[in-house]
């Protein structure tokens, strides 16, 4: 046996031996893969399983089969909701996608600036979010906040960003892109300063214009790291819950409501479990088909 | 001097750019330390008449020093068992050819915790706590995070650890180390810079995690940092000076850690995708 695993020069071992030797790697496992069977796994199928029952007073009453998404289907305020979300996600991480890939071709060459840049752009996404809300309470609230301070010197009127449906929603799509676009750019930029240098070197002698240069050598060669950066920033933008749970609630009205904080409402100030894990059931396919999607057109793309 | 203008605009684009990232936290600092006369006095770029009051009253009228305790022991905790055990796992994973295409699963597992939205499993695990009289408890919590950091521990161990050659702890078993022992004397302190990077990450996200905490706590026993600035934002009269000074003390271990780690940075938001 042990003659066998030795021909077999793998990167990782056969586990070999017999008695403790071989069942080790197992029992260095274990602990992990009952927690994670605990706090995930077991979470995951009792989500599920709680999507098909009927909740009253926090309380289970009845299985419905299939009821809660036919009733989270045809809710408005649910649909409202998703409709929230898309445009939400879709402006953020394009904004963000946006400004991060002009601020990494713009810094790709200034290298003695570099780590001080990066030092000062990490803080925005490791604040917690919650005081990132804070934070921009502090810049809209209509009474002693920045803006409203400002126009105020300028002789102008109060500024209540939060209380207007329109622009709370903008609001909060410019807090995530000041809070976000950050990451975009520090990848990019690890995707710009791990490239070849010979097509471009190339296209200079042949006297290609910067413009068809980017289209022609930067974009395609960026592509993957593209890829992983915009689809880490659409997972986590349909997540967003804290900042907007601390800014706005979900209002004025429903303008900001997205599926997080209208699912959040369903469970626990409602108490309606099984409606609330319908509706985040859905959303969970909804990522995992977006992901797929993009996946493929990038994937097109980059041929 | 051709060349000069375009450089000099780009310099002072990249200042604007840093000025934008940065100031509303200096708003937030300052704010902490003006006066209520001055918060709602006008806009002024420095606290004109600077006060530490607001930063008394916050602990001692809002019992802030709670919240801080209730963090401090649930992240170290559940940071310490995290990476105790997901270090144990990712070592079985990188060095063995395991069944059940278990070696695969490491991602797989640390994707799919990325993308399930939060409050998926929020709402199984608060009645699951409700059920072992576990909500609003600091364990309750702790359980949670260190079975939520595990599968993220793994996965960027597994990456660690992989790059660290197989010769050196061979060698240290020949001598007579058996493979426990010599997993801690050799290949931990080889792994140590990707250890620390990895103990950071989890500190930074279980400290800045708010819905988790937010669902199943309620009261000062067990409520972490964010649920408590998230009461201070929450109040009707809100008291400006106190919760800019939640926010500047919030935030203050999470930049100093992140400060730390900044190499490591993009490699940990990515799942290690972009190094």
């Amino acid at each position: 046996m042990a003659d066998v695993a030795a021909e077999q020069a793998r990167p990782i071992e056969r586990v070999r031996g017999a008695g403790l030797e071989k069942a080790l790697p197992y029992l260095f496992l274990a602990p992990a893969l009952l927690l994670v069977l605990a706090v995930i796994a077991y979470p995951m199928i009792r989500g599920f399983q709680i999507s098909t029952e009927f909740y009253r007073f926090g309380r289970p009453l009845r299985s419905v089969g299939l009821d809660n998404y036919r009733e989270a289907w045809h809710d408005k305020i649910f649909r409202a909701a998703v409709w929230t979300t898309i445009k939400y996600v879709f402006f953020a991480v394009l904004f963000e996608t946006a400004l991060g890939l002009g601020l990494a071709m713009l810094c790709v060459r200034e290298l003695p600036f570099i780590r001080a840049v990066r030092l000062v752009l990490i803080v925005p996404m490791i604040v917690t979010p919650v005081i990132v809300g804070l934070v921009f309470r502090l810049m809209y609230a209509s009474d002693v906040g920045l803006l409203t301070i400002v126009s105020h010197r300028l002789g102008g009127q109060e500024i209540g960003l939060l209380s207007g449906e329109t622009s709370a929603f903008w609001a909060i799509v410019a807090l995530d892109v000041w809070e976000w676009t950050p990451l975009m750019f520090l990848i990019l930029l690890a995707g710009l300063q791990s490239m070849p240098q010979e097509p471009f070197e190339a296209a200079k002698v042949d006297g290609a214009s910067s413009w068809r240069t980017f289209l022609d050598h930067t974009l395609p060669l960026l592509t993957p790291v593209l890829m992983v950066a915009v689809t880490l920033r659409l997972i986590d933008a349909i997540g967003t819950f804290d900042q907007i749970y601390v800014l706005t609630q979900g209002g004025p009205g429903t303008a900001t409501r997205l599926i997080s904080i209208y699912a959040y409402n369903t469970a626990f100030l409602f108490t309606q479990y099984g409606q609330a894990a319908a509706m985040l059931i859905m959303l969970l396919v909804m990522v995992m088909l977006l992901m797929v999607v993009a996946v493929r057109m990038m994937r097109r793309a980059a041929r | 001097v051709s060349a000069r203008l375009p450089r000099i605009g780009l310099y002072l684009t990249i200042v604007l750019i840093l000025a934008v990232a940065i100031f509303p936290f200096w708003w937030m600092l300052d704010t902490s330390l003006k006066q209520p006369v001055d918060i709602f006095g006008g806009v002024t770029l420095y606290p004109h008449h600077p006060t530490t009051s607001n930063y008394s009253r916050l602990f001692d009228v809002y019992h802030f020093g709670a919240y801080l305790e209730n963090s401090l022991i649930i992240v170290s905790v559940s940071v310490a068992f995290s990476l105790t055990i997901g270090t144990l796992a990712a070592y079985a994973l990188a060095r063995f050819q395991l069944r059940f295409g278990l070696n695969q699963s490491a991602l797989v597992v640390a994707l799919l915790v990325r993308m399930i939205p939060g409050i998926l499993l929020v709402i199984p695990l608060y009645i699951t706590l409700a059920r072992w009289g576990l909500l609003n408890t600091r364990l309750g919590l702790i359980l949670i995070y260190t079975g939520l950091n595990t599968s993220f521990v793994i996965w960027m161990m597994q990456s660690f650890l992989a790059e660290i050659p197989r010769d050196i702890e061979e060698a240290a078993m020949v001598d007579g180390d058996s493979r426990l022992t010599a997993l801690w004397r050799v290949v931990i302190p080889l792994a140590a810079p990707g250890l620390a990077a990895t103990a950071i990450f989890c500190v930074i996200t279980t400290y800045n995690d708010f819905l988790i905490a937010l669902s199943l706590t309620s009261t000062t026993q067990a409520q972490t940092v964010p649920v408590g600035v998230s009461t201070l934002i929450g109040k009707i009269q809100i008291e400006y000076g106190p919760m800019a000074a939640a926010g500047v003390i919030g935030a203050l271990p999470i930049v100093i850690f992140a400060l730390i780690v900044q190499r490591h940075f993009v490699r940990g938001l990515t799942l290690g995708a972009v190094k």
